[in-house]
């Protein structure tokens, strides 16, 4: 405990107009630790980083790198000054290669590498390795991109082929290739937003080990995280935020995860029961053979068969991009299907519309752009599919009062906040807004609801409250298909478990119990269908 | 977010706190107000370059426009096709369509109107109650057919609407040459490129005797009104609008973005189409080849200043017919050419794609 404090921040306040996102925050980051922050959504996690980063200016308060006081306009700024972030959403040109992606910030920032290593630009790692930085003025040459690139993985141990382009990289290689581009500038303070929302178990070791070695380095970093199991595992310190305040700080291993739990959300959480089910022959969705093609024309989903009945949620677990988006966009009509069938409730409608009026609710993965329409508001959002929108009208014609009055009903009973129903969706947090997407499509309790990624960006209260209507919907024997990148939740919510690794469903509800053979599905080592 | 001058923030900042705090209807009326004041200083610095003195000559075009009730009505008179063409880019701009086509569609609903009314109404009963009807109709299903084309062109093969418009307006401005320039409907003496005049039963009837104020003005206010119905109050409208704001979103609702293109895109050319044959009908009984002075592209710069909105677009509307009709008071009091008003319109339109972002609610974006 020694060390020196390489960020502090000093009553920090950030405001956006009546909202108070960051309030009179203290804070010290040591040299080489590994300091987790525990919120929930709006928390305040997300804006404090950003503030740290350059991309917002405090209201109030004042930042110190190393005690010397700070200002960051830009996040230009910060990356002079050391701080390095890898985003949710990585910022990586996806037509370029690696080598050309890290050229790219060695380039922008080459005066920095050059103040940090006016020895003829060369890194030298405490372990003694060392290698040169430089890029030739005005002109790309992609020898000299590659050298880069190659000497940075070698010496951190983030193994990556330079030449391959971004577009074609798993998204834990992705990763990898964002922090080698803060370690090019020579980061010394770290800040990882979510990183481990994209990885599957194994993968989560792996990167891990990488954090490891980066604090051997005695680099700082700041690990942003809701998953409590991880932060326990790889951080020193916890600081957790609640409503903009600090709430806690100390040593990881001081509190329980239940005691972390009840600071972030200020009461204890009540684990929900999930009940036996009484499994029923009513089929509700059959799919056989379904062939579908990704975007880029490849098959993404091979000849796969699923059934679900009445009365049970059937759980699709996965590392994103094995298909599982493809698969729900050609149950709901939105991506032609190459061959084989999808039945509902017997039947086989063509188009969106018409599976849609089958009584068939979707909870999409990408919210933002196929959840809600930002630009329009609460209300608006809240009868966006053809059902609501035929219930609340009459020979066309919206019936503006019981547009209302349906929207307020559900902004009630779904909490969505701030609960004014003119204002746009944009204005909204991520959480909120997949309030409103959930309530549109539960609401109406359809007889199927395809969910994806229900609870991505919701804090603990709003992801037991999905559960809690996901169950609801199980008792009231309708069927849900529950696609998951979150081991956890399709572990706790599915009565019938599979693994989708690309583009093939694994059979796994025997596997339940067991994390290392379900990652190895996952991973896609196993061929053979158990 | 980067490199922004920070008295620029500032000032934008004070502008987003200030409309903040305004009641609601006003946010439709501050931002376009505030572009006319830009648009209107910048011109008038160009004008004071001319050795003109700006105030004068605002002064003389507004008392142009409105100093008696016959420039007003004459303003009105110039306003009708942007109001139409207004309302044709405002639909179809709302559905997520660029389409650059009205003038194309003007002009081809001015041509169905000229081929009806000096080909085919002679052969039918001599009376403005059938012939008036039958001309309209001609020209809205011609402008349709104009605009399925771009239609089904985008729908089917993914051609971009902005290339295929904009080829279509060439080909419709020069078949409308090819037509009256030695084509079929060149006037019977064949002695210039023009048509013969529309027979009289075809024509719109004049309000006044003293001035040209006629029933067209009303039709377009009272479709203007619709259109705002329809967008705002039908299912129609908000599939339009949800295909527009995020076709995506549209698609996972259940709406179909092809067939909500292909409607809006008729719609739309029926508009511009309808349009032109009201001012052919009304106004200039023969159809020349200087019949459009780019009321299709000028349309583009009144509906965005209207932000798409059809009733504000009546308004946008009025201010471009004010400020073609002030052009010739500039032009005979002052001395100022009139390509200052072409000049002035064109500013407008920049001041509305540089500005047009600063609206309530940006701010708050990236709150988390």
């Amino acid at each position: 405990m020694e060390s020196e404090n390489i960020l502090e921040l000093q009553n920090i306040s950030k405001t956006f107009g009546d909202l108070v996102a960051v309030d009179n925050v203290n804070f010290e980051l040591q040299e080489g630790e590994i300091h987790a922050i525990l919120g929930e959504n709006g928390a305040g996690k997300s804006t404090l980083m950003n503030l740290i980063y350059g991309l917002y200016q405090p209201t109030d308060g004042s930042i110190h790198i190393s005690g010397i006081k700070k200002q960051f306009k830009s996040p230009r700024d910060a990356i002079a000054n050391g701080v390095g972030m890898v985003h949710q959403h990585f910022m990586l040109v996806e037509n370029l290669t690696v080598a050309e992606n890290i050229a790219l910030t060695v380039a922008k920032f080459s005066s920095r590498i050059e103040k940090t290593y006016p020895h003829d630009h060369e890194i030298i790692s405490q372990n003694g390795n060392s290698n040169k930085l430089k890029l030739s003025k005005f002109r790309y040459k992609s020898d000299e991109a590659i050298q880069i690139t190659e000497s940075l993985s070698k010496q951190f141990g983030l193994t990556v082929d330079p030449s391959a382009s971004i577009r074609s990289l798993s998204v834990g290689l992705k990763q990898r290739v964002e922090i080698l581009k803060a370690l090019a500038v020579d980061a010394r303070i770290l800040i990882l937003d979510e990183p481990t929302a994209v990885l599957s178990p194994q993968e989560v070791t792996g990167f891990f080990n990488i954090l490891r070695k980066l604090k051997d380095d005695n680099r700082s970093i700041l690990f942003i995280s809701h998953k409590m199991k991880e932060v326990l595992e790889i951080s020193d310190r916890i600081t957790v935020l609640r409503h903009g305040k600090k709430v806690y700080n100390g040593i990881t291993g001081e509190l329980s995860t239940r005691e972390l739990a009840r600071e972030m959300i200020g009461e204890d959480i009540t684990e929900i029961e999930r009940k036996q089910n009484k499994p029923t022959n009513d089929l509700v969705l059959n799919i056989s053979n379904l062939t579908v093609r990704g975007n880029r024309d490849e098959i993404a989903v091979k000849g796969l068969k699923l059934k679900a009945f009445r009365g049970e949620i059937v759980g699709i677990a996965g590392v994103d991009g094995n298909g599982q988006r493809e698969l729900a966009e050609a149950i709901m009509g939105l991506r032609t299907i190459k061959s084989g069938t999808v039945e509902i409730l017997g039947r086989k409608p063509i188009g969106t519309k018409n599976i849609r009026q089958c009584s068939v609710g979707y909870i999409p993965e990408d919210r933002r752009t196929m959840g809600v329409i930002t630009s329009f508001s609460i209300t608006e959002n809240l009868i966006l599919n053809v059902p609501h929108l035929e219930n609340i009208s009459k020979w066309s014609m919206i019936d503006q009062a019981s547009m209302s009055q349906t929207a307020m009903k559900l902004i009630e009973n779904y909490d969505i906040r701030p609960p004014k129903p003119t204002i746009p969706a944009s204005a909204l947090s991520g959480g909120n807004q997949q309030k409103i997407v959930l309530a549109r499509e539960i609401s109406p309790q359809p007889d199927l609801l395809i969910a994806v990624n229900p609870t991505r960006g919701l804090d603990i209260n709003a992801a037991q409250y999905v559960h809690k209507n996901l169950f609801k919907q199980r008792e009231n024997s309708k069927s849900v298909l529950l696609i998951s990148t979150e081991l956890d939740e399709v572990l706790k919510m599915s009565d019938r478990l599979y693994v989708m690794s690309k583009g093939k469903l694994f059979e796994a509800t025997a596997h339940r119990d067991d994390i290392e053979a379900l990652g190895l599905l996952m991973t896609g080592e196993t061929d053979t269908n158990v | 977010m980067y490199n922004i001058p920070a008295s620029f923030r500032k000032a934008k900042n004070f502008y987003l706190s200030l409309l903040e705090k305004s009641p609601r209807f006003l946010h439709w009326i501050i931002s376009p107000s505030l572009i006319l004041f830009g648009a209107f200083i910048v011109n008038g610095i160009i004008i004071l370059l001319c050795g003109y003195n700006p105030f004068k000559a605002y002064v003389a075009a507004f008392l142009g426009s409105f100093g008696s009730p016959r420039a007003i009505g004459e303003t009105l008179v110039k306003s009708t096709p942007y109001l139409m063409t207004g309302l044709s880019v405002a639909i179809a701009f709302r559905c997520g369509i660029w389409n650059i086509g009205a003038e194309g569609q003007f002009l081809l609903g001015a041509l169905a109107a000229t081929f009806f009314g000096t080909k085919v109404a002679t052969l039918l009963p001599h009376t403005s109650w059938i012939a008036v009807p039958i001309c309209l109709l001609l020209a809205i299903f011609a402008g349709g057919l104009w605009g399925v084309i771009p239609a089904i062109l985008k729908v089917t093969r993914g051609v971009n609407e902005v290339i295929s418009t904009i080829m279509l307006n060439y080909i419709a401005i020069h078949f409308v040459s090819l037509m009256i320039d030695g084509g079929p409907l060149q006037e019977a003496s064949k002695t210039g490129p023009q048509s013969d005049p529309i027979v009289q039963w075809v024509t719109l009837p004049r309000l006044f005797d003293s001035h040209r104020v006629h029933p067209g003005i009303a039709i377009a206010v009272v479709l203007a009104i619709i259109l705002a119905f329809v967008l705002f109050r039908t299912t129609l409208g908000y599939q339009i609008r949800a295909v527009g704001e995020g076709a995506d979103a549209a698609k996972a609702a259940g709406f179909s973005v092809a067939y909500n293109t292909i409607r809006v895109f008729i719609l739309s050319g029926a508009l511009a189409a309808l349009g032109g044959a009201i001012e052919l009908m009304a106004l200039t009984p023969r159809l020349t080849e200087s019949f459009s002075p780019g009321y299709g592209y000028t349309a583009i710069a009144v509906a965005l200043l209207a932000k798409l909105h059809p009733l504000l677009t009546i308004a946008t509307a009025l201010l471009f017919g004010a400020l073609s009709k002030g052009a010739f008071a500039m032009e005979a009091e002052v001395g100022i050419s009139k390509q200052v008003t072409w000049m002035m319109q064109a500013i407008i339109l920049l001041f509305v794609i540089g500005f047009g972002s600063l609206s309530l609610f940006q701010k708050h974006n990236q709150t988390n």
